[in-house]
């Protein structure tokens, strides 16, 4: 039974590596797209970071997103 | 109420809703494969190689929707310089170019055991061709050109220059002589496929829109950040 299942009646080969170049096309556009982002976080976070005092205190009171990204970054570290 | 309309909240949004894509995303996922795999029947004339349009069909329509919704908003952009719709535009074209590069290798794979060839010309599949070329075209200006506002003119050009091949794509099957079979999923009048072979297909269709979704909100995200790293320079 899973031999048929595998085999699909000899379209088996054509079934499954369209399945499987559509899903391996997805996880690793996904996987970049993520990869990408954490980057620009990881570098906008640590740019915050470098900011004096007083300059960090202004972005972070005006922006939300700032504020968020530092949050998120600071947890990951 | 256009308060509402900010990065900022914009950001949280993305948060929320990439939380809940997540939540429901695998089991839909483990859903529309049951369906396509094992539950949905073979075709009478194809077999079981029909299962392929599970995955060959949701990719094209997402491929042409994809690029219609470009154009569309870089029209509107060109016109009215609308900034969030360029971030838009940005992050959905690498999406349609990769479902506009599935539907085409799977097509192909699908036409080896159906027609005995993996490529003809047809005009479908030529057409196909010509609007990945069109994505490639839109995606490269954007990389190539540093300065922002000449970039978004020219893409915005190429995308409304595209426009033209999506109806040639969508009737390509009527006003020629092709390979392909004429649309059996009409969105005005009756479809001509089963129920049985209809639910998994938009099953599939609703997990691979989740997907673009949520590649999309991170793309946006991406977008978002990379201009607030921008103007944190002014500090500087």
């Amino acid at each position: 039974m899973i031999n048929e299942f595998i085999s699909m009646n000899g379209y088996g080969i054509f079934v499954w590596s369209s399945f499987l170049i559509t899903f391996l096309a997805c996880g690793i556009f996904y996987y970049k797209t993520r990869k990408t982002l954490k980057k620009y976080e990881k570098e906008f976070a640590k740019e915050i970071e470098e900011l004096s005092i007083e300059q960090k205190k202004t972005v972070l009171e005006n922006s939300k997103i700032a504020s968020k990204v530092l949050s998120s970054y600071n947890k990951t570290i | 109420m256009f308060n509402f309309i900010n990065n900022s909240n914009i950001f949280i949004w993305i948060e929320r809703l990439t939380n809940f894509i997540n939540s429901i995303f695998f089991v839909l996922l483990l859903a529309a494969l049951s369906f396509a795999l094992i539950l949905s029947p073979p075709d009478y004339l194809q077999g079981d190689s029909v299962r392929i349009m599970y995955v060959h069909v949701p990719a094209a329509w997402i491929g042409l929707a994809s690029f219609t919704c470009i154009a569309f908003m870089s029209i509107v952009n060109f016109i009215f310089k609308i900034k969030y719709l360029t971030l838009i535009t940005k992050s959905i074209a690498p999406i349609g170019l990769m479902f506009t590069c599935i539907a085409i290798v799977t097509g192909s794979i699908w036409g080896q055991p159906t027609w005995g060839t993996f490529w003809v010309w047809d005009a479908r599949i030529t057409s196909m061709s010509i609007l990945a070329l069109f994505y490639v075209m839109f995606i490269a200006i954007q990389k190539l050109i540093s300065e922002e506002d000449r970039a978004n003119k020219i893409s915005s050009l190429i995308a409304a220059v595209g426009l033209i091949n999506i109806p040639i794509i969508k009737y390509s099957v009527e006003w020629w002589s092709t390979l392909h079979q004429p649309a059996s999923i009409k969105i005005s009048g009756s479809s001509t496929i089963h129920s049985s072979m209809l639910t998994p297909l938009l099953l599939m269709f609703l997990v691979l829109i989740l997907y673009c979704a949520l590649i999309f909100l991170m793309k946006y995200k991406t977008e978002i950040i990379r201009i607030k790293k921008k103007n944190l320079k002014r500090y500087d």
